[in-house]
């Protein structure tokens, strides 16, 4: 299937990027809060940021939601272990080359419990994921499916990979391995 | 082209190198001269900025930010500051919006310059090369004369600015502009109308729009391949809300678009043109009133300690869209966890489609037209798969071989 590698001129309004995607997922996805972002000399409200929770299921289909609106522009991942799961944020960017002040800032969380830390690669849809899937899966274990390289990205050659540096269970480093500097 | 199998050689790049910026190991698979892929290995100087965040609060990890690169420093504490902010939902008075804004064009001013005169002494042209830094130095001085310091200026803070534009400083503004009007043109003139620049850069390392989009190119690397992207027009903040930005795409000026290095450095040309415009716009129009949503420190770490979510933010740093996203706790003074992706590590990602049956001798201004803030060309062992031999390719080597091709182009 091939899916578009451009990005569109017309934007639509955050309100109607919500309605698309709930008429489509339903309650599956839920909407943590849409931000208006202001700035300038008379507060203007100059883009918006959507916050969506999507459950790893869903994951693939919202994104191609978004396929069908504009090129998801991808920024990256970011995540913390929660606890009984690790969390990861997606942030993407919609309408960023469709006029003054329409780009829509779209994060989407999943949390994915610790004794199935996996998620489907989003290489195939957006190659420039490509080094954020390696970091997430050295710095927090998980892994990805279909991921071409899985090679480490950041930490060194002779790192020891059962250690995952931004865990904080067992995985995680041990006291005794952070040199702290003051 | 050898006879019978095609077999190629494998030259590693880097990983530390003195005369670029920061260490990156890149392996060139190459076919005699030509380069057929490339794998990229960073990872040297991971520093692990990110986990020590969690042990500070967000004051204190502004001079973190501050210290991921020397060069976009403030890019860095722009977007951290206004993800906590984001996160603590703390409104900057209008005065602070208009000087961070100052700062990040005379940062990019900086940024740009400096690029523009080591892509010229990559391919030899060593005065082009002298004239960028000695036009450079202009915009170094204006930086102390605002705020003390050449590099890791400590402007910023959550919630506005801790420095003023003095009438002082204004004038050193004021000066700046007419001098790079005046003489930056010179420049841009010896650049891009000489035939020898032109034919080292044109239609070397080029990106595809398609692929500049899906390998999420961001910058001045996605609008030298012709997309009109730039977040200071697509979602303004801080002053850019009042002051008109548009992307500038070389399509737009040379009336076609190859996205390749020259109009990387086209781009960037003209985006110092387009800084000393908004820097203009800002200075007149600076806003009077307070520097600080709050200058009370401990009542804004209190603040702070109280404030509960994550916060993003993703603004147009020289290179790019520089992204931070910050988690702060309630009754947690620290910061719960961060993230930073700057704009190499989104378009580093496209090195391998740039570099594709390029030459040798473009590889280091190839490496270089992303403007990365890591590179590197120290030394490189080169395997001869037919012979069996290796032999090391030092810096000055590779330097010779991009040097030589210029000068083969000017027939000498």
């Amino acid at each position: 299937m091939s899916r578009r590698a451009e990005y569109t001129d017309k934007a639509l309004a955050p309100e109607a990027v919500v309605s698309v995607i709930k008429e489509r997922l339903g309650d599956a996805v839920e909407v943590v809060g849409l931000r208006d972002r202001k700035a300038g000399s008379n507060d203007t409200v100059c883009f918006h940021d959507l916050w969506l929770r999507c459950p790893k299921d869903k994951f693939l289909e919202l994104l191609d939601i978004l396929f069908e609106l504009d090129f998801p522009f991808f920024h990256v991942m970011s995540g913390n272990d929660e606890g009984e799961a690790v969390l990861l944020n997606y942030h993407f960017t919609l309408f960023q080359s469709s006029g003054k002040a329409s780009r829509l800032g779209v994060a989407v969380s999943v949390y994915l419990p610790k004794d199935d830390l996996t998620m489907p690669s989003i290489q195939d849809r957006i190659p420039g994921a490509e080094y954020s899937e390696r970091e997430m899966r050295e710095m927090l274990g998980i892994a990805f499916s279909g991921m071409p390289d899985e090679s480490l990205v950041f930490l060194p050659e002779d790192w020891d990979e059962q250690i995952k540096p931004w865990r904080r269970d067992e995985a995680g480093p041990k006291p005794e391995q952070i040199r702290e500097l003051s | 082209m050898a006879v019978g199998e095609a077999k190629t050689y494998k030259i590693p790049i880097g990983p530390v190198h003195v005369g670029l910026k920061e260490p990156i190991t890149t392996w060139l698979e190459v076919d005699g001269e030509r380069i057929v892929d490339i794998k990229v290995r960073p990872g040297a100087i991971h520093r692990g900025i990110e986990f020590m965040a969690r042990e500070r609060n967000p004051i204190q990890v502004i001079y973190l930010a501050e210290r991921i690169c020397g060069i976009c420093s403030f890019a860095h504490i722009e977007s951290f500051v206004r993800a906590v902010e984001d996160a603590a939902s703390i409104s900057v008075p209008k005065r602070a919006q208009y000087i961070r804004t100052i700062m990040l064009e005379l940062e990019r001013v900086h940024s740009h310059i400096l690029w523009a005169g080591v892509a010229c002494y990559t391919f030899g042209y060593d005065s082009a090369f002298n004239l960028g830094l000695l036009l450079r130095e202009k915009v170094m001085d204006v930086l102390e004369a605002v705020s003390g310091n050449r590099v890791n200026y400590g402007v910023g803070t959550i919630g506005g600015v801790r420095r003023d534009i003095t009438p002082e400083a204004a004038a050193a503004l004021e000066d700046m502009l007419s001098y790079y009007r005046r003489e930056f043109a010179a420049f841009y003139e010896v650049a891009t109308e000489d035939p020898i620049t032109k034919a080292r850069m044109r239609h070397v390392g080029t990106l595809p729009p398609e692929d500049a989009v899906r390998y999420c190119a961001v910058g001045p690397t996605a609008r030298a391949s012709g997309l009109r992207v730039d977040l200071r027009w697509s979602s303004p903040y801080e002053a850019y809300a009042d002051i008109e930005v548009t992307p500038i795409v070389p399509q737009d000026y040379m009336g076609e678009v190859y996205g390749d290095v020259f109009d990387r450095f086209l781009v960037r040309v003209l985006e110092v043109y387009q800084s000393l415009d908004i820097i203009e716009k800002a200075l007149s129009g600076l806003p009077e009133g307070p520097l600080m949503a709050e200058p009370k420190l401990p009542k804004l770490l209190a603040l702070l300690k109280a404030a509960d979510g994550v916060g993003w933010s993703s603004i147009e740093a020289p290179r790019g869209d520089d992204a931070h996203i910050v988690k702060l706790t309630k009754g947690d003074e620290n910061v719960t966890w961060w993230k930073v992706r700057a704009p190499t590590y989104a378009n580093i990602v496209s090195w391998p489609i740039m570099f594709r049956g390029q030459e040798i001798a473009d590889a280091p201004l190839i490496v270089n037209s992303i403007d990365p803030c890591i590179s590197c060309m120290e030394r490189a062992l080169v395997i001869d798969k037919r012979s069996g031999s290796s032999e090391v390719l030092t810096k000055e080597e590779l330097l010779k071989r991009s040097r030589e091709k210029t000068r083969r182009l000017m027939g000498r």
